[in-house]
């Protein structure tokens, strides 16, 4: 019953399956889309982990400058050609997609090269460790309206996030009051390498030269939930930061905290730490009526005594945290029967149990193949002299796309990422004009 | 008659059938179909609820010889001197529900793999006898086949014409049935039981051309 009033409150379909790992591998997954993974280090090879256990993904070519990584993830896709130039994976014409996964700094021209070659991109994010090859980046997918970019905030891929931003969006939490966001894990962030050089080269994330830091690298997907939650984009941004533990000469701090400033006298806290885990990661947002916890692919809401009763909520199952009850929320559209149960029964009652990159990765197999098959069957009944109606078609596509975070969401996030890095090595507060988020 | 007055004569035959050959060439009138403004919408139904795919990408051209009428000012549709050339294709796969799992169902049962295409060539076109008034749409009887999931099938359907600023909008309507075409009606199978779909379907279409 719960679940059934809260999905009308969201106005979803009844009829959305079931997603669980094994359903989408019985299920007709649409075509293959063939993958080339640029980058073999940590992320890349968990991207081509998580490609593995899609239905569709193949992944065709590997590419890494380091022999030792690119063999390593080779183990995991032994089918995969191996390639130790980009230049080399994009002139392959087996592939049709490109996952860039290198450090954020490396992104941009890899990025310009795939799209004049004709493949399909999933740009990791940040986009990149500046303002300037951020905009490249997306200039670049937004001149290539041929091939699919998808930005690679997976947040906007994960359906119980989805689903969340439609409810926040019918007013459930009343006016917006404030939001507040942590990750905190105890790590040195630092990784070993058999040489001086190559732990130079590993460890860009720690020199704030190369990276944005923590706020960047790690902080980019809460950045971007804050604007895709409270639908604004930050006026000012205050950052500081601090080295506390790790101080073994690196040049990004391991403790930063900033305030974003939005539009209505809106305040927004985030803090990540590498020095203490207590409360791992999360995000509230506060509202007149009630405030709203995200925590990984789960939600509670927990409403004011003198907000108005929205019915379903009787029913629901809840959560006690300290002296605050929490409404479980959870996007289950095919269960009409009440979520009971212990707080061990999360994973049965969610069936959203697949990582955000599991997702994001799924759901670009999914738009690549739309894409490609309506630009094709534009062309065979059109041609293709008039890019300008092509275009125009692409965005009736949108419709059947899955959710998915596109250039100008990556852009936009990476620009916060850049000015809130700038504000926490400058210790102070930077404007952020609106013009700086649009592309020219 | 003499030599010189034969050739003058067989060339002037000759000539006036040259000359009326360009003429009534120069009369054909060739409509490409137009991406802006055109769809065609399948309504169908379901044992939970109906439903509605769309196609935006309605590729072709229509060739009539002389010119079409496009004063819609007459009291009588006028018959078209000669049946007018038609081809249209759609592609399968163009059809969207605006739900990716319901697309791939429909895409399934339409073997689109085997068959990419929808194809509608005319055979015949006359003035409707329905009754109109001055102003309205020019109203035509076509007789045409279309093809889906590769099986062709004559189809009746009634179609109106419509002069505009680039060229002519074609509007037309017919029900047909999956069945017809060798299409097995979709029973997926979801987390509440099966759907059953229903085996009848709305086409309607509106196609914008642009003048060549």
């Amino acid at each position: 019953m719960a679940s059934v009033m809260a999905v009308m409150a969201s106005g979803k379909d009844v009829l959305q399956p079931s997603p669980s790992l094994a359903q989408a591998a019985s299920t007709n997954a649409g075509p293959p889309v063939k993958f080339g993974v640029i980058g073999c280090g940590y992320h890349g090879r968990d991207i081509v982990g998580t490609l593995a256990v899609l239905p569709n993904a193949p992944v065709v070519a590997l590419c890494d400058h380091y022999g030792a990584f690119l063999r390593r993830t080779g183990r995991s896709a032994p089918d995969a050609k191996q390639y130790a130039n980009y230049k080399d994976l994009l002139a392959d014409e087996n592939v049709e997609a490109v996952v860039i996964a290198t450090p954020s700094h490396q992104h941009k021209e890899i990025v310009q090269d795939a799209l004049k070659a004709g493949k399909h991109v999933y740009c990791e994010a940040p986009l990149a460790s500046t303002i300037e090859d951020a905009k490249a980046i997306a200039m670049a997918a937004h001149q290539h309206p041929k091939q699919y970019f998808q930005a690679g905030l997976q947040f906007r891929s994960d359906p119980q996030r989805d689903f969340l931003v439609d409810y926040v969006r019918t007013g459930a939490w009343g006016q917006t009051v404030s939001a507040r966001s942590q990750w905190h894990k105890k790590t040195s962030w630092k990784r070993a390498a058999p040489t001086n050089e190559r732990e130079k080269e590993i460890n860009w994330r720690l020199d704030k030269n190369l990276s944005t830091g923590l706020i960047g690298e790690i902080g980019i997907h809460q950045l971007d939930a804050k604007s895709w939650f409270l639908g604004k984009r930050p006026q000012a941004i205050t950052g500081i930061g601090s080295t506390v533990l790790w101080k073994d000469g690196r040049s990004e701090p391991d403790t930063v905290q900033i305030n974003l400033e939005y539009e209505g006298g809106i305040h927004a806290g985030f803090d990540i730490t590498l020095c203490n885990s207590f409360d791992t990661d999360y995000e509230m947002y506060y509202g007149t009526d009630a405030a709203l916890m995200v925590r990984g692919s789960q939600a509670w809401m927990f409403k004011e005594a003198d907000a108005p009763m929205l019915g379903w909520e009787v029913y629901a199952k809840k959560d006690t945290f300290f002296k605050e009850v929490g409404i479980y929320l959870v996007a289950n559209a095919t269960k009409l029967t009440t979520v009971t149960g212990s707080g061990e029964d999360d994973a049965k009652d969610n069936p959203y149990n697949d990582t955000p990159l599991y997702y994001a990765l799924e759901n670009f197999v999914h738009n690549a193949y739309v894409h490609q098959s309506g630009v094709e069957d534009f062309i065979a009944g059109f041609g293709d002299e008039d890019e300008d109606v092509l275009r125009e078609y692409l965005v009736e596509l949108e419709g059947s796309k899955k959710p998915a975070a596109n250039y100008k969401h990556g852009y936009e996030a990476s620009v916060i990422a850049c000015k809130a890095h700038e504000a926490i090595l400058g210790n102070k507060r930077i404007e952020i004009p609106s013009e700086l988020f649009e592309l020219a | 008659m003499k030599l010189s007055q034969r050739i003058i004569c067989y060339w002037s035959v000759l000539s006036l059938i040259w000359a009326s050959t360009l003429l009534s060439q120069a009369q054909n009138t060739t409509y490409k179909g137009m991406f802006r403004g055109s769809s065609m919408k399948v309504d169908g139904t379901s044992t939970v609820h109906d439903w509605t795919i769309e196609s935006k990408l309605i590729s072709g051209a229509i060739e009539l010889k002389g010119a079409f009428p496009s004063d819609l000012a007459v009291s009588e549709v006028p018959a078209l001197s000669g049946t007018p050339k038609a081809d249209v294709k759609i592609s399968a796969r163009s059809l969207k529900s605006g739900k990716p799992k319901m697309d791939q169902v429909m895409l399934a049962a339409m073997k689109a793999d085997d068959h990419p295409w929808i194809t509608y060539s005319l055979k015949s076109l006359a003035p409707s006898k329905a009754e109109r008034k001055s102003g309205d749409a020019l109203a035509y009887d076509s007789v045409g086949e279309l093809t889906v999931s590769g099986v062709k099938k004559e189809i009746k359907m009634p179609v109106t014409f419509t002069p505009t600023e680039k060229g002519m909008k074609i509007n037309g309507k017919i029900q047909i049935k999956m069945t017809d075409y060798g299409i097995d009606p979709p029973a997926p199978k979801i987390a509440l039981g099966l759907i059953t779909v229903g085996d009848e379907l709305d086409l309607t279409f509106e196609w914008h051309t642009q003048k060549k």
